[in-house]
């Protein structure tokens, strides 16, 4: 199967898996891990076509602007975890299925999926690009499964976050630098750039910044505590986690990294030095828990760091031993984490202090958990023995200085000692320590076993047999050393040597400690550190918020008015000077003759009345109608400007925005409170500055020109491209329908903002009644004889119903004839005044009128129809617009003629824009017009 | 030019209530420096073309340009989106420009 197509279908699994667990709730792990399993057997032709020493590359242009390429490339390496990322996650999705408490469990499939994807994606990438995009792509996956986990994931997914996302802007900047010089986004081209040869610097420096990336992902020190912090998320999580993903995406990198790097000094030094202290100190703090969970968290460090630090050495045999325990590592870490969720299912915890002896209750995972602690203790004839054999003759034969590879040996030796004494920790902790179970506990379902039984058992087989595997290990290496001279070959027994001693000495210091276990426990679980990482971390973390508020404080204000009143001086000046400057260089052409029309003064009288009464007003009603007095005054001034669209729209917004600010002042006092005289007199000042410098600026630029070319190619063209008379409606929702686009996910933005705001606030300061304490709300009810009570009079004016039944009655009639409008301005739009615009608002008048007519504030819809309205709109707008590709290009409009009637594709995008209009105006009447009982 | 008057004129009235401290008014003020700059977008197609562009029945001699007032047509109803999320914000809280002082006959305001 080509890459491409296993990315796709990869790709397409978390899509699937929505559906999937909708049927199939928590046992959609089946077909997900069948999928797995089929797609790692379709791989296996490419696979041995690479161990034969091929190399599949595939590649497609990308962004050629960029000289970007999309390059995919399978070579050993890639073989290697790709095989780890499916075959561990089938299992893992198999466990699952029974490991959940019954529930559909979507989130968990779809981000475990997405993360298989990820993971997949990035160990076959050559593009420097997509490897990134990748990486920050696990990083993602890991966050959200662990902050799926609930409260106690929620800080532990940050600093994982934190961690890893050092790790990844690590990578992007030596991603980018590798990019700007050796002048490619292919990784296997910049490997063979002679930059690295040329400039140790730069070789050097990109060395750290990969080593820093790679210590992130893989939980090296100093970025080891997240690793044990991801534990709060679900067993199969971790198990994924540990094994095969995220943590060995780290190691992939440092593997991919390698074959530039093994012999740079402070990328051995780094790895090696980091690599082996991670191993010893994680071991220790692994020997300390008490939480069997923990305790493999820790021991995954420890191991990551043994194969960290074997990497790091940098030989050809070295990279055969490392490549051998990830393998090891994959299968019993994946397996015994699965035995502690079954160990916690059964016997209800995990911890050692509580758990009692439970080998004779759970025989079988006893059985299992025996053989894969003793392939991470590296006990033979097991995987783990033969590549810790491995490790120890690679540290032993590290280039430099002779002493080096004894003192790496003894190190790495210590770390196996303390590795025996905590995985004899889990076995006599979990089965063999403790009472006997006061309430029985039964094995787990075989569905359960099974799948964490496997990884562990297989390596036994796999011990004898990996020899088969060799040519893909050595193709392997080749992918990450450049020259080979290592035919990888592994024994389980290659005679007397060193390294055998050695296991000797750690299995016989092992053995002697482990039977005082009793006695030393005390001084082992002391802590070692007064502080620990996460509160290192979580220090730097609120030091920085402190400096950041204490940084904002300089220039944060709470009162709006002074950030608006800089900007809107700086603007004043701008103009001012500007136009000054035009007028005095003489770039000022005439004015163009009919600029100025009598009828103008009209509407300026008007205005400037209505302006000088409403910031003068006091009342909040008398405001509201000055408003709108501005508001018709532009109506008839934009009328006169020739734009009939625009004059309708601005006139029923106008109607619109009236009604809205009535629902509002409804629950405000009577009156404004206006501020002291200086502040206004301030205010007064900037503003009277700013009209006169618009003034100024208008009347130094506008009408002195003839209309545009752009204006002539429109007037001229637009009614033969599009076959529209209306030139305003064409430009809209064809020839620059991506405006309009854009226009509509504004408006959407707002509504959904409406909804935002009010969610996050509390109910009782929500849509408060009025304050019957306040003199300033309390109405003086008008003097007027109305009548006895009871009499049409009394009845009209005090009784809900009755005073609102004219309305009522006029409904029937008046809100058909509005729909009716509605829909010839929206079907003429295209050539006459109209369109979805005014048609939306036609429509949202009717809607107006039916909430004034109803007795008792009510909303007008249910809550989902504004929300539906939007949403729609937008993707049938979208919906259109990829439509439009069948004519070349996004929104591109379509002609058909049905029945002698010309139809336009821009139809049906009028009809989003009328929707997301009128859902917005129906948002804006349930959300303000409702009182509270009716909302909730 | 008299339209430019106009411009002035709003802006001049939209800053004052944006200064203010209600959100009423500020909401107030929005609308009318809305008014403003969409008058300043429209009158960019000259307004000495004042011919409404339907191509079906107009003088393209005398028609004004139809750029800006698509432009226009889109902002206004932008602007009664934003209205309405500042009407939102003014109606949560019990009051929207006063402080409830204790009854000690200090000013309402501050």
């Amino acid at each position: 199967m080509s890459l491409p197509i296993l990315l796709g279908l990869l790709a397409l699994v978390p899509l699937l898996s929505v559906p999937l667990t909708g049927f199939l709730g928590r046992a959609a792990g089946w077909p997900i891990g069948v999928i797995f399993l089929g797609l790692a057997g379709a791989m296996v032709p490419s696979a041995i076509r690479v161990a034969n020493g091929d190399v599949i590359t595939w590649h497609a242009a990308w962004v050629p602007e960029l000289g970007l390429d999309l390059a995919l490339r399978l070579d050993g390496l890639s073989v290697i975890f790709i095989a780890l990322a499916l075959v561990i996650g089938a299992l893992v999705f198999f466990y699952s299925t029974t490991y959940f408490t019954k529930g559909n469990q979507r989130g968990f499939y779809v981000i475990m999926t997405g993360f298989t994807f990820a993971m997949v994606a990035l160990t076959v990438s050559d593009s420097l690009v997509l490897m990134f995009l990748t990486w920050e792509l696990t990083s993602l996956a890991s966050f959200l499964l662990i902050a799926r986990s609930g409260h106690a994931g929620e800080a532990a997914s940050m600093r994982t976050m934190l961690l890893t996302f050092i790790g990844g802007l690590a990578l992007l900047a030596a991603v980018a630098l590798i990019m700007a010089r050796t002048g490619t986004s292919t990784f296997s081209q910049a490997v063979a750039s002679p930059v690295w040869g040329s400039d140790p610097a730069f070789t050097g420096l990109i060395a750290v910044l990969v080593a820093a990336a790679g210590f992130s992902k893989a939980a090296q020190f100093p970025f080891h505590l997240w690793l044990p912090d991801a534990m709060a998320a679900a067993t199969p999580v971790s198990a994924y986690l540990h094994a095969a993903a995220v943590v060995k995406a780290g190691i992939y990198l440092l593997f991919r990294f390698s074959i530039i790097f093994h012999s740079t000094l402070i990328w051995n030094v780094l790895l090696v030095g980091l690599g082996l202290f991670t191993s010893v100190l994680a071991a220790w703090f692994a020997m300390q828990q008490v939480d069997l969970k923990k305790l493999m968290a820790y021991s995954t460090v420890s191991q990551l760091g043994l194969i960290t630090a074997t990497i790091g050495v940098g030989t050809s045999f070295a990279i055969a031993a490392a490549l051998l325990h990830t393998i090891a590592h994959a299968c019993f870490k994946s397996g015994l984490f699965m035995v502690v969720g079954l160990i916690d299912h059964q016997a209800g915890t995990r911890m050692i202090d509580r758990l009692p002896a439970l080998r004779r209750a759970m025989p079988v995972t006893f059985t299992v958990a025996l053989v894969g602690t003793a392939s991470m203790a590296g006990v033979p004839p097991l995987l783990g023995f033969i590549s810790k054999e491995n490790i120890f003759g690679a540290l032993l034969d590290a280039p430099g200085p002779t002493v080096a590879g004894p003192i790496l040996l003894a190190v790495a030796g210590l770390g196996a000692v303390l590795t025996f004494l905590y995985c004899g920790k889990i076995v006599t902790g979990a089965f063999l320590d403790g009472p006997e179970p006061s309430r029985p506990v039964t094995e787990a379902r075989w569905v359960t076993i099974l799948p964490a039984a496997t990884p562990i058992l297989v390596g036994i087989p796999l011990a004898f047999t990996i020899n088969q595997f060799a040519p893909i290990i050595e193709q392997a290496v080749v992918a990450s050393h450049a020259v080979t001279s290592h035919t990888a070959a592994f024994h389980l027994w290659h005679g007397v040597n060193l390294e055998l001693i050695v296991t000797m000495l750690v299995f016989v210091g092992g053995g002697l400690l482990l039977p005082r276990r009793a006695s030393l426990r005390h001084l082992v679980e002391r802590p070692l550190f007064t502080l620990d990482g996460a509160g290192v971390l979580g220090a730097i973390t609120r030091w920085l918020e402190r400096v950041g508020v204490r940084a904002a404080g300089l220039v944060r204000a709470d009162n709006p008015a002074r950030h608006v009143a800089a900007i809107i001086v700086t603007l004043t000046a701008v103009l001012a000077v500007g136009s000054v400057l035009l007028w005095t260089g003489g770039h000022v052409p005439p004015l163009t003759p009919g600029v100025n029309q009598v009828v103008d003064v009209g509407v300026l009288v008007i205005v400037t009345g209505s302006v000088v009464a409403l910031v003068r007003a006091e009342s909040r009603i008398g405001a509201t109608v000055l408003l709108g007095g501005v508001g018709v005054a532009m109506t008839v001034q934009i009328f006169l400007l020739g734009a009939a669209d625009v004059g309708l729209t601005q006139l029923l917004v106008e109607i619109l925005t009236v009604l809205v600010i009535m629902l509002v002042l409804r629950k405000l006092p009577q009156e404004f409170t206006i501020k002291k005289r200086p502040q206004q007199l301030r205010n007064a000042v900037i503003a009277i500055g700013a009209g006169l410098a618009s003034a100024l600026a208008a009347w130094t630029v506008i009408g002195r020109r003839e209309r545009s070319e752009v204006a002539q190619w429109y007037l001229s063209q637009a009614p033969q491209v599009t076959g529209g008379d209306n030139i305003v409606n064409v430009i809209l929702v064809e020839l620059r329908a991506l405006d309009t686009f854009g226009e509509l996910a504004v408006l959407g933005m707002a509504g959904i903002a409406i909804l935002g705001i009010l969610a996050t606030i509390p109910r009782a300061l929500l849509d408060p009644d009025p304050d019957p304490d306040s003199a300033a709300t309390h109405v003086a009810r008008p003097k007027i004889e109305i009548g006895e009570e009871g009499s049409p009079s009394h009845r009209a004016l005090e009784d809900v119903e009755a005073n609102t039944e004219p309305l009522r009655l006029l409904q029937t009639v008046l809100v058909p004839i509005l729909v009716v409008i509605s829909a010839v301005l929206f079907w003429r739009g295209h050539n006459e005044p109209g369109g979805g615009f005014i048609a939306a608002l036609v429509a949202a008048c009717a809607v107006a009128y039916v909430y004034l007519a109803k007795a008792h504030d009510r909303p007008v819809s249910r809550p989902s129809t504004p929300v539906a309205l939007i949403v729609g709109g937008i993707i049938v707008a979208l919906g259109t617009g990829l439509l439009g590709y069948l004519g070349g290009t996004f929104l591109e409009p379509l002609h058909v003629t049905i029945l002698g009637t010309k139809f336009a594709s821009s139809m049906v995008f009028d009809v989003g824009v009328y929707a997301a209009v009128l859902g917005l105006v129906i948002l804006a009447f349930n959300v303000l017009g409702a009182d509270r009982e009716a909302k909730r | 030019m008299i339209l430019a008057l106009t411009i002035g004129v709003l802006v001049a009235g939209g800053t004052y209530l944006l200064l203010q401290r209600s959100l009423v008014r500020i909401a107030f003020g929005v609308g009318v420096l809305s008014h403003a700059v969409n008058l300043f977008l429209l009158t960019s197609g000259v307004p000495a073309y004042r011919g409404e562009p339907l191509a079906n029945r107009m003088d393209p001699a005398t028609a004004a340009d139809p750029l800006p007032q698509a432009f226009v047509l889109t902002a206004i109803v932008i602007t009664l989106a934003v209205t309405v999320i500042l009407l939102a914000l003014a109606v949560v809280g019990r009051n929207d420009d006063t402080m409830r002082m204790p009854e000690s006959g200090e000013e309402r305001d501050r």
